[in-house]
């Protein structure tokens, strides 16, 4: 297919803002009389707040209000509160106090006195699963399924179960919370000629994304106006207006421009209820800046895991049988997303018989949630060195053997073994094998001096595209195309790729577009909440189908007017006219006169019963103003569409210092058509430094003997700095329509971190002649040890520390 | 005490009573209660981006504080407020400093330049944001008014950067998104290395 | 906690002249904090971790800054920034391994403000006692990192003695290494003392890492002809390549004559409390070529009598082959 926009590169409207610093996130607004909340946070693992004292506080001068866990409706058990008394981590809020400025409020913090009684903690989701161990909530230390339906239970194995668990070996009989298989695992196993069985342990990490998550908000004539920072825009309106209890039309939220999210921000959170109760109590707008340790605290975090894979390659290299057991610590939210990874390999593997099984483990540390391919990138990073390992012991090329398993058309996926809308992965392998000159990098000399060369390739997928959701685009009599978008503006230009597809479909030139967004007053349609790599596939459809709807409401107003059927009438250059005689039309504008005019369907009066209700307020708020196009995606889609990515790495390690250099990194995307390619090409590069950053620095280390956390700070979590990625870093893209959508695009941000992790991964273990470190992130300290001949690194693996 | 230690040398007064209504809206008021008296003097002249500026400043406020809450420059962002991510990067006499770990009384006889300083007078971007624009360089933009000032400041010292120097040069300047090949294309085109 | 991040109450004072602010120390003693570039001191204060009630901003001091040439080498104002090392002429010809010393320090911002008096001056980053817990550096009487289950992957395998926290500091080991002294005021009067001693290990005094008084200025740093212009060498091996802390760094000095070095000095940092010489290793090579015989006949004679804790053995390895790559440059 032939577009005007699609795959073409423009400039999205905020660049400049961002470049001129006049692009405003939330913190930056600001509200005659505006107060400061500061937060007051826990410092202990795990307790229960008895008493608050506050009084000295609130008789401070320039002391304005306090709010507590009691202030706000009861939140689920166990969840992410906003506020609370029972304390399951260090850093988790109790309080959050208000004064005339930040200083003052932050004096006042000091003045309140707390009673706190503690509890037993637990850092180690293994040190709680053990029998004897300590349980994160005095209920238990995971959530299984009751006759209540799902609740705190307290799950533990025997000590020697964990200890062979701990050791790398099947824990044999015990209980898990999650299991799924599919196929006959034992005869798989038994046509394989190489079986490989290995331990793994990946640490979890902050998202510490750079614009720390503040809000501000104020009410004016009962309703409430908040400013935030999500990584959608639309899909924070109803959970938000459900927190602070108000109706959806009630709410107006303002999210211009959102400092990155990586998975941390997709729904409104929990402590954005601070703000809206604050300022609704006390009359007046209020804003809570978050700091950057408290962004590390409730900015959410990437859950890690400990695991044990067992996998077989039959004598052809096919992978016939892959078991795995995943344990996650699921911090004090007791969020894992094992199923997740084991589902990943069941992907870029497509074994024909597998099994999973897992169990989430509270621990009191910080909430886990979604983070950049939740669960799949981390098993794609330790994954990698171990079917290396397979392959080698096979004696098939480490690329060959991806390539000979790499997902295609029929592919399936994860425990339902159900179909992809498509999938070139064998393309993107060829592609990449060929602009990284994979035979060369492999055959050149490894060892200089201390200084040793290794090449890595790694896979990676996420499910990337979902359905359902709605599009608005308005013609106004002005002539100029409004583009209604309620997808965020979270760093990715998705939000401007995405309303191409109306563009294209209106066949309207782009400067006659204008992008609707960032306020929900403004009319935008309800969206996705931008997760796991959706927005591109997801709204380039709801974007699609908008613009049909204002298509086909075009060619019937022209029909009315001047004769003749829909089909006789064509569009283009901004005109519906006849196809026979196309000096017979109406200009767009002439259209959305007529369009007013007539009401009803065509003004946006009266609109589809399937939107949804946020979709509804937004085209009764523009009514009138122009020919409306407003649908939701009905569109065809049957299976799961797949992103996918392959990176290749090659790296010189240094034996005396553990410290590697990455020399070329290339990332191949198989994301179907690419939409905007600087845009794939930073979610590309973006996705590779994130994997680099798993694959080399990030991780957190808790102190087991006080639950206290080692590395809140940026300099102490260490997200890879320029110095630390390649100099030039290199993507492509194999650019296959996908044929179940009709802009052929599907997403591609989460695999373009973990196929980066991967190739890391992989290149270390090559350049040190196979060695497995089988956990992320791998340090210099490992490196050096293991050259030593040093033992720690290999054995007991442990999640959260050192 | 050394008699030469008078109290008008470096005890020059105290607060100015207007000055903190001046500051905007009540929101900087300290708790004036509680405070010693200053030793510096509160109502000083900045020169931020070519203009002289009056503003009453705490002894202990930071550079980010005044720029931001007190001028209404929002464009140098806040990220760590610690040192450890470079959004609030500033010129200080040409050199980059981070305002976040600076006091607004260190730059009293300094000039300032933000973000928003580049831009000539007609509006015109500066020749870095445009490159910056040219060539996308920002993701979600939070440390990009950090990445053009470290650029400005490369290349009024090396005009014509290699790729290392460039990152070298902004290595004090993280980018959670990993935009960083981007921006570094970026300074290769500001330079003219790129077309 | 309160996650605090705004700056508190405190006092400024802008001296001009040294003598000023000497008077100022002297009055306000422990109560008062000294000004260099301030990135390590807006942390502190921010965090209320340590609450001085005023600092003494030396900034406007002139005669703290500048590097110039004496009779017996050079002297380097105390307020004199890491970038300005990095790029003047004299350091850069005569004494390059300070100047890739300081070229390691954080970021380029932090070493366009940051000192070399601050930097040298610096506490220590153990991150139980940045987090404000009472141990025995911070007045308390326990340490959370020398304990079996403590997180002290970056602590001391040297020189432990109640505190296991390690110097910070990237430019201390090249001073050490060229055999620097410091040049320390007070309302009193001067004193010079060699960089060597002017770090101090928790055996001497617990709560200090230098021999710097209340009441004191470190006013400049002095470089002797010694070193000028040695064979040298520096590495800081740290996990990311900018804004981190050594995992070990080496600077090493030596002079050759007729293929074999006549004399060196190798010192390592963040092995201990303060810049380590490695006393044997220096004695090791003295008279020996630098070759890979020498390199390899060094062994584990830099890391003789360590003392890991639980989770830093790999600074043994680290700092062995740290000093033969110093060794052969």
């Amino acid at each position: 297919m032939t577009f005007m926009y699609i795959g073409k590169n423009f400039t999205p409207p905020d660049a400049q803002g961002k470049i001129t610093g006049q692009a405003r996130y939330a913190e930056d607004f600001r509200k005659e009389g505006m107060v400061f909340a500061r937060l007051l946070t826990s410092p202990v693992p795990s307790g229960m707040v008895r008493n608050i004292d506050a009084s000295e506080a609130l008789r401070m001068d320039g002391v304005v209000g306090i709010l507590t866990a009691d202030d706000l409706p009861a939140a689920p058990r166990p969840g992410v509160p906003a506020l609370t008394n029972e304390l399951t981590y260090v850093g988790q809020p109790i309080l959050a106090l208000v004064a005339i400025s930040e200083q003052i409020a932050e004096n006042a913090l000091e003045r309140i006195k707390l009673d706190i009684e503690r509890r037993p903690f637990v850092v180690d989701p293994l040190v709680s699963l053990a029998a004897g161990g300590p349980d994160a909530y005095p209920e238990g230390n995971v959530m299984a399924r009751t006759a209540d339906g799902m609740a705190l239970k307290s799950l533990k194995w025997a000590p020697q179960a964990v200890e062979a668990f701990r050791n790398g070996r099947d824990p044999g009989d015990v209980e898990y919370t999650t299991e799924w298989s599919y196929g006959d695992l034992d005869a798989a196993f038994a046509e394989c000629s190489v079986i490989v069985e290995e331990p793994f342990v990946t640490a979890g990490y902050p998202h510490h994304s750079l614009e720390p998550r503040t809000c501000m908000s104020y009410w004016e004539n009962g309703r409430c106006y908040f400013h935030g920072s999500l990584q959608s825009q639309s899909a924070a309106n109803a959970p938000l207006a459900r927190m602070l209890g108000i109706e959806l039309k009630d709410l107006c939220f303002i999210n211009e421009t959102t400092g990155g999210g990586f998975g941390s921000r997709i729904g409104p959170y929990p402590f954005m209820a601070i703000s809206g109760y604050l300022s609704r109590n006390l009359n007046r707008p209020v804003q809570v800046r978050i700091t950057r340790e408290e962004e590390f605290f409730i900015g959410s975090a990437r859950s890690g895991m400990q695991g044990w894979i067992k996998a077989g390659l039959k004598p052809d290299g096919k992978v016939a049988a892959v078991d795995v057991i995943i344990v996650n610590d699921g911090g004090s939210s007791g969020s894992g997303s094992g199923s997740s990874s084991a589902g990943a390999i069941s992907v870029v593997y497509q074994p024909t018989a597998m099994r999973f099984r897992g169990v989430s483990v509270f621990t009191n540390t910080t909430p886990r949630g979604a983070q950049r391919g939740p669960g799949q990138n981390e098993m794609h990073a330790v994954l990698a060195p171990i079917m290396d390992k397979a392959a080698n012991q096979l004696g098939i090329d480490r690329l060959a053997f991806r390539r000979l398993n790499a997902p295609d058309n029929n592919a399936k996926v994860e425990a339902n073994q159900g179909p992809v809308t498509s999938a070139y992965m064998r393309e993107a392998i060829d592609m990449g094998s060929q602009l990284f000159d994979w035979p060369a990098k492999i055959s050149q000399p490894r060892r200089n001096g201390s200084k040793v060369i290794g090449v890595g390739v790694g896979m990676a997928y996420h499910g990337a595209g979902n359905n359902g959701f709605d599009g608005i685009v308005r013609i106004g009599p002005d002539g100029k195309i409004y583009l209604h978008t309620g997808v965020g503006n979270l760093g990715t230009y998705s939000y401007a790729g995405t309303v191409r597809a109306a563009a294209e479909v209106l066949q309207c030139r782009w400067e006659n577009c204008e992008i609707v967004r960032g306020n929900s007053d403004l009319g935008l349609p309800h969206s996705s909440g931008q997760g796991g790599s959706n927005t591109i596939f997801t709204h380039t459809r709801s974007n699609y189908v908008a613009a049909m709807d204002a298509v086909g409401k075009l060619k019937e107003i022209a029909a009315a007017e001047l004769g003749g059927t829909v089909d006789d009438y064509s569009i283009g250059e901004e005109r519906v006219f006849k196809t026979a005689t196309p000096t017979a039309g109406l200009t767009y504008a002439e259209a959305a006169q007529r369009a007013i005019t007539l009401g009803g369907r065509y003004s946006g009066a009266e609109y589809p019963d399937d939107i949804n209700e946020l979709t509804a307020l937004a085209v009764q708020r523009i009514a009138g103003s122009g020919l409306i196009g407003v649908a939701k995606d009905n569109l065809e889609k049957n299976g799961t569409a797949p992103g996918l990515a392959i990176g290749f790495a090659e790296i010189e390690l240094d034996l005396d210092t553990g410290k590697y250099d990455i020399r070329d990194y290339l990332g191949v995307a198989e994301c179907g058509t690419v939409v905007h390619p600087k845009g794939l090409s930073h979610g590309m590069n973006g996705g590779g430094t994130w994997g680099m950053g798993m694959a080399g620095f990030e991780r957190h280390v808790y102190d087991p003997q006080n639950g206290l956390p080692a590395n809140i700070g940026l300099y102490q979590s260490k997200p890879p700095t320029i110095l630390d990625v390649p100099v030039v870093m290199r993507n492509a893209a194999v650019n296959i329509a996908d044929p179940q959508t009709p802009i052929g695009a599907r997403g591609i941000g989460e695999p373009a971190m973990g196929c980066a992790a991967a190739a890391v991964m992989s290149a270390i273990a090559d350049a040190l002649g196979g060695h497995l470190f089988n956990r992320t992130p791998v340090t210099p300290d490992m490196i050096i040890d293991h050259v030593a001949q040093n033992t720690y690194n290999n054995k007991s693996l442990k999640i959260n520390t050192f | 005490m050394n008699p030469r230690l008078t109290r008008r040398r470096f005890i020059k007064g105290v607060i100015y009573s207007s000055a903190a209504a001046m500051s905007g809206a009540g929101f900087y008021l300290t708790n004036a209660q509680s405070r010693p008296a200053a030793a510096v003097e509160r109502l000083i002249s900045i020169n931020v981006n070519g203009r002289t500026r009056r503003v009453d400043v705490l002894p202990q406020e930071t550079l980010a504080h005044t720029l931001r809450y007190k001028l209404e420059l929002t464009g140098t962002k806040l990220g760590c407020n610690r040192g450890e991510c470079g959004a609030c990067t500033v010129l200080i006499d040409d050199v980059t400093n981070y305002a976040c770990s600076t006091l607004t009384h260190s730059v009293k006889q300094r000039a300032v330049t933000t973000v928003e300083g580049l831009q000539s007078p007609d509006g015109q971007l500066h020749p870095v944001q445009q490159a910056f624009l040219d060539e996308l360089s920002p993701q979600c933009g939070f440390c990009t008014p950090g990445q053009v000032i470290s650029t400005v400041a490369l290349l009024k010292s090396n005009p014509k950067p290699t790729r290392e120097q460039a990152r070298q040069a902004l290595s004090g300047n993280l980018c959670r998104c990993g935009a960083y090949d981007h921006y570094l294309n970026g300074v290769m085109r500001a330079s003219g290395q790129l077309s | 906690m309160p996650s605090h991040d705004v700056m508190p109450d405190i006092e400024l004072y802008q001296p001009v002249q040294v003598e000023d602010a000497l008077a100022l120390a002297t009055r306000l003693a422990d109560r008062g904090w000294l000004l260099g570039g301030g990135q390590d001191t807006y942390g502190w204060l921010k965090d209320r971790a340590k609450v001085p009630e005023a600092m003494i901003d030396l900034n406007g001091i002139e005669s703290l800054r500048g590097i110039r040439e004496t009779a017996d080498g050079v002297e380097i104002g105390a307020l004199t920034t890491l970038t300005e090392l990095v790029n003047n002429p004299l350091i850069k010809e005569r004494y390059s391994l300070l100047a890739s010393a300081a070229e390691r320090v954080a970021s380029p911002q932090i070493r366009n403000v940051g000192t070399v008096a601050g930097n040298v001056a610096q506490d220590v980053r153990c991150w139980y006692y940045r987090r404000g817990l009472s141990c025995y550096r911070a007045g308390g009487n326990l340490c959370y990192a020398d304990t079996p289950e403590g997180m002290n992957r970056e602590h001391a395998i040297f020189g432990a003695s109640r505190c296991v926290a390690v110097t910070p500091s990237d430019t201390a080991p090249a001073l050490v290494a060229l055999e620097a002294s410091m040049v320390i005021r007070s309302e009193s009067g001067e004193r010079v003392v060699a960089a060597e001693d002017f770090f101090i290990g928790p055996n001497v005094d617990i709560q200090n890492t230098t021999v710097l008084r209340p009441g004191e200025i470190l006013t400049s740093v002095r470089l002797p002809t010694t070193w000028a212009n040695a064979t040298f060498y520096f590495e800081k091996v740290a996990d990311r390549n900018a804004w981190d802390f050594a995992l070990v760094s080496i600077a090493a000095v030596m002079r050759e004559s007729g293929g074999v070095i006549q004399d060196a000095r190798f010192v390592a940092g963040a092995v201990q409390c303060t810049p380590r010489r490695l006393l044997d290793v220096e004695s090791a090579v003295r008279g020996q070529p630098r070759t890979e015989a020498t390199a390899q006949s060094l062994g584990t004679l830099a890391s003789q009598g360590a003392q890991p804790l639980n989770h830093n053995g790999f600074k043994l390895h680290l700092v062995d082959s740290l000093a033969k790559r110093a060794l052969l440059g």
